[in-house]
C-alpha cells in the first residue's frame, strides 16, 4: 500500500528508548564520563513513531501520546478521529514499550508485581507479569479499504477517555471515572452498552486495579456485567506498559473474526471476581460483534475503545 | 496535514512560567528585553564536559510557595510544580472560578523530556543502594504524564487526560489535539500545555551532543536564532498552559479572549537523521500551504510569524528553507524567534506565540547580528508591533516532526 503525504503514525510508548538511556546514564557517571552516543539517539518518546515514520517515509502527522498503560489506546483513538476528520487517509497506530530498569524497579516499589505468573480477577491475584512489546493496526476509511480490493479487519467505532483525578496511581475504587472513558466511546460509536458482546480488560491482576475494572463494568452494563465475556490479555502475555493497549486491540480483532476469544490460564473451579473471566480453554462465541477494549494508565489516566466486527 | 476547528474555539486565559519570568505580563515585558536571563546551571556531578554551555534560562527565584502551596507540591516532581502552577495561572487568566474543573475539562500536556530528574533519581539509587528500595513516590512521578496527572488533580478535570510528546513541536501539538477535543464536543473546556525541566544532567549531555550555543569569547552564552554565527540553542525549562473552550461558551461567560486558533497542523520530514534535521523543506512548505489553504487563508494574509528558530545550526536552516519556500518571492512578514530570549523547551514559546497575536514592544531579536545567506531570514529588528490579524507560529522538531498553528485576532 503506498503511502501518501496524507498518511500519519499515531503512537503510544511509556518508555520510548529508556533501556538505552539508562545505559547510557550509568556509562556516563562513571569516573572518566564517556558514555557511547549512540544510546541516547533513541532516547525520545517519540522514537519509535519517528522511526515507522522514517522507515516508511511518511509525511504526514507523526504523534506519540504518553499516558503511561493508557497510552497505545489513546493513540488508536486519535488515529480514528484523525482518519475520521479527514486528517488523514491512513493512519499507523499502536504502541511500542521495553522494559527497563526504572520500570520493574518501580512498579516493585510499588509492591504491584507478582513473583509468579499474574492471575487477572482471580480472587486470589497478587500483582502484575510485566512484559514488553508492540502492535500495530492500520486504520483507513472503509470506502478507500474496499476501493483498494483489500478486506477490513475491524471497525473502529470510537473511542473515549477521562481521567479519575484522584491518585497517582491507584484507581477510583468505584470505577466512576473509567466508566465515563467506556461511556464517551460507545457516545462516539452511536452505540447502546447493550450492543457490546465482550470485554477485553484491563485486568492487569493487581488487587485495586481488578477491582475496580470489575466495579466499573458493573456500573457501565449493569446486571448485563457478571454475564458479558471478558477476556484478559495480560494473563498471557504479561503488562506491556504503553503498548499494552495496542497488542489487546490486535487480539480483539483476532477474536472478532474468527469468532473466539483466548482464555487466561485458569482453572474453571478456582474463584474470580463477578465477572465471566474466559479461562482455561478458547471459547466459541458465534455472536461476537462488539467489543469494549480498556486501559487505564499512572495519573487516573482511562481509555476504552468500541472495536466491532466487519460485516461485507 | 491541517486540521481546521469545525467549531470555533478560542484561547482564554495563559498560565506562564519561562525560566524565571512568571505570568502573561513577566513574559511580555521579557519579550521587549534584549538579552535571555541565564543561570549558571549546577554542575556538583561534573557531567559538564569544557567548553560546552554552562548557562541555561531556568526557573530561578521564583516565590513557589506563593504559586503552589508546599502541601499540595510536597510529592511533585520538578515538572509537575511547574505545570500545577502554570495551570493555576491560566485559570485565573481566564477568570474561571476558583471551584473544581470537572468531568467536561480536558487535560492535554506536552513534555519533550519529561521529569528526567525523577528517573535519574531511581538509577542513582539502583547503583549505590540496590532496586529495593527505590521510593514508589519517585517513580510515579517518573512517567511522562505525571503532570498532566497532577494538573487534573489540581484542578479536579476529570474528562479526558492526554500527554503528547513530539519533542520542541510538542507543545503547539497539545494545543492543536486540545481545540480538536472542544471542537468535536469532548470536552468544553481544555487545559492544554508544555512543561520542561532543564536538569543539571540534562543540560550537561545536550552539551556533549553539541546541541548548546557555546560560550563565546567573552564568556557570554546567546542563542542567535537565524543568525550567520549560531551555535545552537539555550536551553530553558518552565511550563505554559492555555485555557481552551467555545467562542460561544466565552462570549457567554465574559471571558477575556487572546486569540481564536484558526486551524493548524503536523507533518513530518522522512530524511531526519534520528538527532538533527533533515533537508525535507519541500514537503513540509507543502503541508503547511494545504493548511493555510484549507483554513481559506492566503499566505499574504498572515501578517506575523512565530519562529521556533532557536539557534541550532541544522535546525533554522531547515525552518527559515520552509517559509522561504511558503512565501515564494514574495518578502517575508515579520518573523518573531522567541527562543532568543526564553530558550528551548518551557513555556515561553506558547505564550510569545500566543501573545504576539495582540502585538506589544519587541526587543531586537536578541543574538541576531549577521544575516545567513544559507537562511536569509532576517527576525524582527524591534519596536512596537500593533496586533495582527493572525499569526503563524511554526516550530519544527529534532528528528523530523514539525506542528503549527493559525492564531487569529478576534
Amino acid at each position: 500500500m503506498p503511502l501518501t503525504p496524507s498518511a500519519g503514525v499515531f503512537f503510544g510508548s511509556s518508555t520510548g528508548g529508556l533501556l538505552e538511556t539508562e545505559r547510557y546514564y550509568e556509562q556516563l557517571v562513571q569516573p572518566g564520563g564517556r558514555a557511547r552516543r549512540g544510546w541516547l539517539a533513541s532516547h525520545h518518546l517519540s522514537a519509535p513513531a519517528e522511526s515507522i515514520a522514517r522507515a516508511t517515509g511518511l509525511t504526514g502527522p507523526v504523534e506519540t501520546i504518553s499516558s503511561a498503560c493508557a497510552s497505545a489506546t489513546l493513540a488508536i483513538a486519535q488515529a480514528r478521529d484523525a482518519v475520521a476528520a479527514g486528517e488523514v487517509a491512513v493512519a499507523i497506530a499502536g504502541g511500542a514499550d521495553c522494559l527497563a530498569t526504572i520500570t520493574y524497579t518501580g512498579f516493585n516499589s510499588l509492591r504491584a508485581v507478582d513473583e509468579s505468573p499474574c492471575r487477572p480477577f482471580r480472587v486470589s491475584r497478587a500483582g502484575l507479569s510485566l512484559g514488553e512489546g508492540a502492535g500495530v493496526l492500520v486504520l483507513e476509511r472503509e470506502d478507500d479499504v474496499l476501493a483498494r480490493g483489500a478486506t477490513p479487519l475491524m471497525i473502529v467505532h470510537g473511542g473515549g477517555s477521562s481521567c479519575d483525578a484522584g491518585h497517582m496511581t491507584a484507581p477510583h475504587a468505584e470505577g466512576m471515572w473509567a466508566a465515563n472513558a467506556i461511556t464517551a466511546a460507545l457516545g462516539q460509536s452511536g452505540l447502546d452498552a447493550d450492543a457490546v458482546t465482550y470485554v477485553n480488560a484491563h485486568g492487569t491482576g493487581t488487587p485495586l486495579n481488578d477491582a475496580a475494572e470489575q466495579a466499573t463494568l458493573q456500573r457501565v452494563f449493569g446486571g448485563r456485567a457478571a454475564d458479558l465475556p471478558v477476556e484478559a490479555t495480560k494473563a498471557v502475555l504479561g503488562h506491556l506498559l504503553g503498548a499494552a493497549g495496542a497488542v489487546e486491540a490486535v487480539a480483539v480483532a483476532l477474536a472478532l473474526s474468527e469468532g473466539v476469544l483466548h482464555p487466561a490460564p485458569a482453572a474453571e473451579e478456582e474463584d474470580v471476581l463477578a465477572v465471566d473471566l474466559v479461562r482455561g480453554a478458547p471459547r466459541r462465541v458465534p455472536e461476537l460483534d462488539t467489543a469494549v477494549s480498556i486501559s487505564l494508565g499512572f495519573g487516573g489516566a482511562n481509555a476504552a475503545l468500541v472495536l466491532g466486527r466487519w460485516h461485507a | 496535514m491541517s486540521v481546521r476547528p469545525t467549531e470555533s474555539v478560542v484561547v482564554t486565559g495563559i498560565g506562564v512560567i519561562a525560566g524565571p519570568h512568571v505570568g502573561v505580563d513577566a513574559v511580555r515585558e521579557a519579550m521587549g528585553a534584549s538579552t535571555a536571563a541565564t543561570t549558571l546551571v549546577e554542575q556538583g556531578k561534573g557531567l559538564h564536559v569544557p567548553g560546552a554551555s554552562q548557562r541555561a534560562v531556568l526557573c530561578a527565584g521564583i516565590d513557589w510557595p506563593a504559586l503552589v502551596p508546599p502541601g499540595v507540591a510536597r510529592r511533585m516532581s520538578v515538572p509537575s510544580r511547574f505545570a500545577v502552577a502554570a495551570a493555576r495561572l491560566a485559570r485565573r487568566d481566564a477568570l474561571l472560578p476558583a471551584d473544581p474543573e470537572g468531568e467536561r475539562t480536558a487535560v492535554v500536556m506536552s513534555t519533550a523530556f519529561g521529569p528526567v530528574e525523577s528517573s535519574e533519581q531511581i538509577l542513582d539509587t539502583v547503583m549505590t543502594d540496590g532496586p529495593q528500595v527505590a521510593s514508589p513516590f519517585v517513580f510515579a512521578e517518573s512517567v511522562a504524564n505525571a503532570a498532566a496527572g497532577q494538573v487534573a488533580i489540581d484542578t479536579g478535570s476529570r474528562g479526558p487526560n492526554i500527554t503528547v510528546i513530539q519533542r520542541e513541536a510538542g507543545s503547539l501539538t497539545a494545543v492543536r489535539r486540545g481545540v480538536a477535543l472542544v471542537a468535536s464536543g469532548a470536552a468544553d473546556r481544555v487545559l492544554a500545555g508544555v512543561v520542561d525541566h532543564a536538569s543539571p544532567v540534562l543540560h550537561a549531555v545536550l552539551g556533549r551532543f553539541d546541541a548548546l550555543a557555546r560560550p563565546e569569547a567573552d564568556g557570554a552564552e546567546v542563542a542567535r536564532p537565524f543568525d550567520r554565527d549560531r551555535s545552537g540553542f539555550l536551553l530553558g525549562e518552565g511550563a505554559c498552559v492555555v485555557v481552551l473552550e467555545r467562542e460561544s461558551g466565552a462570549r457567554a461567560r465574559g471571558a477575556p479572549i487572546r486569540a481564536r486558533v484558526a486551524g493548524g497542523g503536523g507533518a513530518f520530514d522522512p530524511t531526519a537523521p534520528r538527532v538533527g534535521w533533515g533537508h525535507g523543506d519541500g514537503p513540509m512548505a507543502d503541508a503547511i500551504a494545504r493548511s493555510l489553504d484549507d483554513a481559506g487563508v492566503p499566505v499574504d494574509a498572515v501578517p506575523r510569524i512565530v519562529s521556533g528558530a532557536s539557534g541550532a545550526v541544522d535546525g533554522d536552516r531547515l525552518e527559515g528553507r520552509v517559509l522561504r519556500r511558503l512565501w515564494g518571492s514574495r518578502p517575508l512578514p515579520t518573523v518573531l524567534a522567541p527562543k532568543a530570549q526564553f530558550g528551548q523547551f518551557g513555556g515561553g514559546f506558547l505564550a510569545a506565540s500566543l501573545l504576539a497575536v495582540a502585538g506589544g514592544r519587541f526587543a531586537p531579536t536578541p543574538g541576531f547580528r549577521t544575516e545567513d545567506p544559507d537562511v536569509a531570514v532576517c527576525p524582527y529588528e524591534g519596536g512596537a508591533l500593533g496586533a495582527a490579524a493572525r499569526v503563524l507560529s511554526l516550530t519544527l522538531a529534532s528528528g523530523g516532526s514539525a506542528a503549527w498553528l493559525l492564531l487569529e485576532l478576534l
